[in-house]
């Protein structure tokens, strides 16, 4: 539960450079409607804004440079065109919409993953096996073991064994530590179908995980 | 058996535990995204990815507009077509043909009774000179009676 509290403090935290240019200068809104009238400084200023919160949404599915990077840059894109049907009424925030826009990206790309034929680099050691296993076993090992380098390149291998909708859910929900009604907006999906959908990630994960028992 | 059930409930919590941490780890490295996020050059790339897909867009949009163009005037053409075609088939219809019609007699008309036709089948016409002299000849003949 304090893990969750503490990955909103981060996003909040990713927030934050965009809520301080809001004070200081025009607001999102008000970029956007200059934007629309043919305005290219003022997407420049939006994107300068956005852009930080948007590399670290793709960094959460994809850890190679260009594809963050690639990822930022489609994010734009799609924003970009789409800024005529944008409407801060019905979103929350500039910031909200275009973290969407990126999630969305992100479940894209990680579709087209799943199309391509697995590369040998996605198995499993028998050195990351073995480890594992002694983590399942030890009942003491917890969120100590995030930060090692074994734990994250082994993390990226199970999870690209997932399916693109477990695998952004389960980031959704234990990352960036979002609700169910959060993350029904954000996929457009009802917050029954979220909650299914969240139960089957879980219990993918933990066949992935059970493998290694 | 309820043993085995609390074994397995206590598996299942431990592997949800695990793979919590995992996910995390998973996502825990912002080195990569931070790089890309102060990358100066980042806007410039932005710009001319907009600038490719707005040409893109543009020209999906031509032809889109021919394929209207083309869509609207279909109906008029096939109109067209069919007026054509009606008429062609009144025009060499049996019951409109009458007897003779491409003839000879068609052609250069029906002689009339006591009028002679000439007809000019001299593909060269004559020139200017060829008239003149015509014309000298026949005044020094009047000339010399």
């Amino acid at each position: 539960m304090d893990e969750t509290a503490d990955n909103r403090d981060t996003t909040a935290a990713l927030d934050a450079p965009a809520a301080e240019h809001g004070d200081a200068g025009p607001t999102d809104a008000a970029l956007v409607a200059r934007v629309r009238e043919g305005d290219d400084p003022a997407f420049e200023e939006l994107f300068n804004r956005h852009r930080r919160r948007v590399a670290l949404v793709a960094g959460r599915f994809f850890r190679q440079r260009e594809r963050i990077e690639e990822i930022v840059q489609e994010s734009f894109t799609k924003a970009f065109f789409a800024l005529p049907e944008f409407s801060n009424q019905r979103e929350a925030s500039f910031a909200a919409w275009v973290a969407r826009i990126a999630f969305n990206t992100c479940y894209d790309e990680l579709r087209r993953d799943k199309r391509r034929p697995e590369s040998p680099l996605s198995e499993v050691s028998e050195e990351e096996a073995a480890w594992l296993a002694e983590q399942l076993a030890d009942e003491t090992a917890g969120s100590d073991i995030e930060a090692s380098a074994t734990a994250k390149d082994l993390a990226g291998k199970l999870l690209s064994r997932l399916s693109a909708e477990d695998r952004l859910l389960l980031v959704m929900l234990d990352v960036e530590g979002m609700s169910v009604s959060e993350i029904a907006a954000s996929t457009k999906w009802s917050a029954s179908k979220v909650k299914v959908r969240a139960h089957r990630a879980r219990a993918s994960l933990r066949r992935v995980l059970a493998r290694f028992l | 058996m309820a043993g085995t059930q609390r074994q397995r409930g206590l598996t299942d919590e431990r592997l949800d535990q695990l793979g919590r941490v995992l996910v995390r780890a998973s996502a825990a490295d912002h080195a990569e995204a931070e790089a890309v996020a102060s990358s100066p050059f980042l806007y410039a790339r932005l710009r001319a990815r907009i600038n490719a897909e707005a040409e893109r867009r543009e020209a999906g949009e031509s032809w889109r507009v021919l394929l209207g163009v083309f869509w609207r005037s279909a109906p008029a053409m096939a109109l067209v077509a069919a007026f054509a075609f009606l008429l062609f088939w009144t025009a060499t219809s049996p019951a409109t043909l009458t007897p003779g019609v491409l003839s000879d007699e068609a052609f250069l008309g029906t002689p009339d009774a006591g009028f002679e036709h000439v007809v000019f089948a001299e593909r060269n016409p004559l020139s200017n000179d060829e008239v003149l002299a015509t014309i000298l000849d026949d005044e020094e003949r009047e000339a010399s009676r």
